[in-house]
């Protein structure tokens, strides 16, 4: 075992445990916070493996900006601060389910990679990252422009009562 | 601790003691403060000059901060993408079709703010 | 420096322009659109709004017409311009077109099927009020044209990343879309609330099936992928559950069970020109974009998924079919038929041939057409309160308007595949070209439930004609022109694909090649 191996199976337990900490609270709120914790475990692994840029692009966005964006669609809802029972009716199916999944999922990358060395690649800096975006994938990145554009578009038209006015 | 992940080895120390700091000082504190428990319950209550507090403590936010929230999000996006061009449009090979590109992703986005904008989302009424 | 002699040695992507006008025409009039909404004077907004949507489509179409008989991958492999992709875009354009026209009508209510303020409290007092009085909003047109760019995008998209982002962008103007119906918000509302959760849930399956695909393959552009299947070291699981997944996203896009749940409640809630909008296009997309995956990533697994989406295939049949038997809402009820229609579009895609390809192109070009005309005429059966969609409010609409039934009875024998009308053609299409592939199971499945879904569609007709017309059979209102010259192009193209589909036939033969 590497210091990287260590860190990133210590970053995937976090980021396991506060996954199910988010789906099992009662508290709606708690459960945006332990998504912070998440999010930071899987930068960190990000971060481990070598994909610098992405793991800060997760802490800027994810940390900074979406889990604000859920906080404030919480605070939309009526939803109470403290705990509140109907978070999490159907208990047993949701946890066969996810739980299956989950395992499932994992088996097959254990089944699939078993103990094949990857050498990490070369660190994935802003540099590289603009090389591959600026060349290979510009359309894409265009398009995601159009999309985010629709998404504000639509945000407001949606959400504005007095939108239709002016 | 070399190579890649050496070179985050100051980070992650300035993290760990940034929580050993956080640990011990409320750790300090749980020794050194007095032990008073209240029975009652006076204590938990919070202090609004002098009156008993009224009503519930959860008030349903306005949609227009969500538009904010959103606008935040989408701009945080575009910053994103600003780093790897920033380190990369004058490079040779890239040069002004990069720029163009990014002038185009920005002007799209641009464009979602005037609209907001002449929406009169952004006044604060 | 080793970054420094890949920088020199780094070259910009190609992009061939003629390829990709057809989607950067339309993304382009989208940000027009949304600077007209932005600047332009409130009155001014919705004829500069339509006649720029009905330019930018048709020229987008031109640009699809000069393209034709390229063949070639552009943008640095993330799109393929080849005969599927063209005639699907073509498709998408044509059908969209028709789409807009009943988008676009403003003479059965005041201010269009869209609703000005849809975030005013459903049931308010406010929301009768403009329901009846307010202007409609002017916003769906970019958010239409934006949506038809990415389902272009989508058909033509030759690598997943591509493929999501192209997902996201057509996806999302529907959901927004479906929110805004003029009458029963409620409904509306949810509609586009269900849509948007199990579609959001819908992408995460892809993208989870993007990444395993990439774990096996080590590249998501489909001739990778293609490579991959026969000499990567790997896990074969890994791609076949990655596949699986990525077909889960698609599945749901086209609704077919059981990933088609959504369906009946978004169709009902969605404003009706929308719900025409999503059951024309938004299947000739995410079946472009399934037939993409599995002729060009992934042809060399299709003796491993052909069994299970064969085994979808019947089941969609099946459930479209007899669902649609216990339907009492018209909406609800032609939501089934799509349901069905997917199902027998996919047993086209089954054949996993030339014919296969060809056929079942054909066959989402007749569906389109035939459901575009049907919803235009649910609008147009309509009282005091909105459209009237209850099947027993239908009853006796022959003596009414003997006209619009007799339409209406012809598109319902269309898609119950009654000769001399295009659903024939493309039924027998799909069929011929399965049994050639040794899929006969396929096709009988399909002949059964083409006879049980006869049965609801021929209640309806005898509804209209055989039932006297009671107190609460609406009238049905002039239609105003746009509405008119939609279900106009709609029937008679269901009409010419049934007498004469040989030119169409033709086409789809020359376009049946991907690029790989």
């Amino acid at each position: 075992m590497t210091t990287a191996d260590l860190l990133l199976v210590a970053l995937g337990a976090v980021a396991v445990g506060a996954g199910v900490l988010v789906v099992s609270t009662r508290h709606i709120v708690r459960a945006g916070l332990w998504l912070v914790v998440n999010l930071l475990a899987v930068a960190g692994c990000y971060l481990v493996l070598a994909a610098e840029l992405v793991a800060w692009v997760q802490v800027l966005l994810y940390v900074g900006a979406v889990v604000v964006l859920l906080l404030f669609a919480v605070m939309l809802t009526r939803a109470p601060i403290g705990a509140s029972d109907d978070l999490d009716r159907p208990r047993w199916p949701g946890a066969l389910i996810g739980g299956g999944a989950g395992l499932g999922l994992a088996a097959l990358f254990v089944s699939g990679y078993r103990w094949s060395r990857v050498d990490l690649p070369s660190p994935g800096t802003a540099t590289a990252l603009g090389e591959q975006i600026f060349t290979a994938w510009v359309l894409p990145f265009e398009v995601v422009g159009v999309l985010l554009l629709a998404a504000l578009i639509g945000a407001i038209v949606v959400s504005r009562p007095d939108i239709g006015s002016r | 601790m070399d190579g890649y992940l050496g070179s985050y080895a100051t980070l992650g120390i300035t993290l760990l003691a940034g929580a050993l700091v956080f640990v011990g000082a409320f750790s300090a504190n749980r020794v050194l403060r007095p032990r008073r428990p209240s029975v009652s319950s006076g204590k938990f209550e919070s202090y609004e000059c002098g009156l008993d507090p009224v009503g519930g403590d959860w008030a349903q936010a306005q949609i227009r901060y969500y538009v904010y929230a959103y606008l935040y999000a989408l701009f945080a996006v575009e910053s994103v993408f600003l780093f790897p061009w920033a380190v990369i449009f004058d490079r040779p090979g890239f040069g002004g079709a990069a720029v163009v590109e990014m002038a185009i992703f920005v002007a799209v986005l641009a464009l979602g703010l005037l609209y907001a904008w002449r929406k009169r989302v952004l006044r604060w009424a | 420096m080793t970054t420094d002699i890949a920088a020199e040695t780094l070259k910009l992507p190609s992009l061939d322009y003629a390829a990709l006008a057809p989607m950067l025409i339309l993304f382009g009039v989208g940000c027009v659109g949304v600077l007209v909404e932005a600047i332009a004077p409130k009155k001014a907004r919705f004829p500069v709004q339509l006649v720029l949507a009905v330019l930018g489509i048709a020229a987008s179409l031109t640009a699809i017409v000069l393209a034709a008989g390229t063949e070639k991958v552009t943008a640095a492999g993330a799109v393929a311009v080849d005969g599927p992709g063209l005639f699907l875009q073509g498709s998408i354009a044509v059908l969209g077109l028709v789409a807009l026209l009943l988008i676009s009508e403003r003479s059965l209510e005041r201010g269009g099927a869209f609703v000005a303020q849809a975030a005013v409290t459903a049931n308010s007092e406010a929301d009768r009020d403009q329901a009846t009085r307010g202007s409609g909003a002017t916003e769906v047109y970019p958010l239409i044209i934006f949506s038809l760019g990415g389902m272009m995008l989508f058909a033509a998209a030759n690598d997943l990343l591509t493929m999501f982002v192209a997902l996201e962008v057509f996806s999302l103007p529907l959901y927004l879309l479906c929110a805004m119906a003029r009458r029963r918000r409620l409904l509306s509302q949810e509609a586009a609330l269900k849509y948007f959760l199990l579609g959001a849930f819908a992408s995460a399956f892809f993208l989870f099936g993007i990444a395993l695909v990439y774990g096996y393959a080590g590249r998501v552009d489909f001739a990778g992928i293609h490579a991959a299947v026969l000499d990567s070291p790997n896990d074969i699981a890994l791609l076949y559950i990655g596949l699986a997944m990525v077909a889960i996203g698609l599945l749901f896009k086209a609704a077919l069970a059981p990933f088609h749940v959504w369906t009946p409640d978004v169709y009902q809630g969605a404003p009706t020109p929308v719900t025409a909008l999503m059951a024309a296009c938004t299947k000739v997309a995410a079946f472009g974009g399934l037939l993409r995956v599995l002729y060009v990533a992934f042809e060399r697994s299709q003796w491993d998924y052909r069994p299970v989406l064969g085994a979808i295939a019947v089941l969609t049949m099946l459930v479209g079919a007899v669902l649609a038997v216990t339907q009492t809402d018209i909406k609800r009820l032609l939501a089934y038929s799509s349901i069905a229609n997917a199902g027998y579009v996919l047993v086209g895609v089954l054949a996993i041939s030339k014919a296969g390809l060809a056929s079942s192109l054909f066959y989402l070009v007749a569906y389109g057409f035939s459901v575009l005309a049907a919803f235009g005429i649910v609008t147009l059966v309509r009282d005091a309160d909105g459209e009237a969609t209850h099947l027993s409010r239908w009853a006796g609409l022959g003596r009414r308007s003997p006209l619009y039934a007799t339409l209406f009875t012809f598109l319902l024998l269309a898609f119950a595949g009654i000769p001399l009308t295009s659903g024939f053609t493309a039924k027998f299409g799909v069929f011929a070209a399965a049994i050639e592939a040794d899929q006969t199971w396929l096709v009988i499945a399909g002949v059964i439930t083409s006879a049980i879904i006869a049965f609801p569609y021929l209640r309806v007709v005898v509804m209209m004609w055989l039932s006297e017309p009671g107190e609460s059979t609406p009238a049905v209102s002039l239609p105003g022109a746009l509405t008119a010259a939609a279900v106009t192009i709609g029937a008679a193209a269901t009409l010419l694909l049934g007498i004469v589909p040989q030119p169409l036939l033709d086409m789809t033969e020359n376009a049946a090649h991907f690029v790989r």
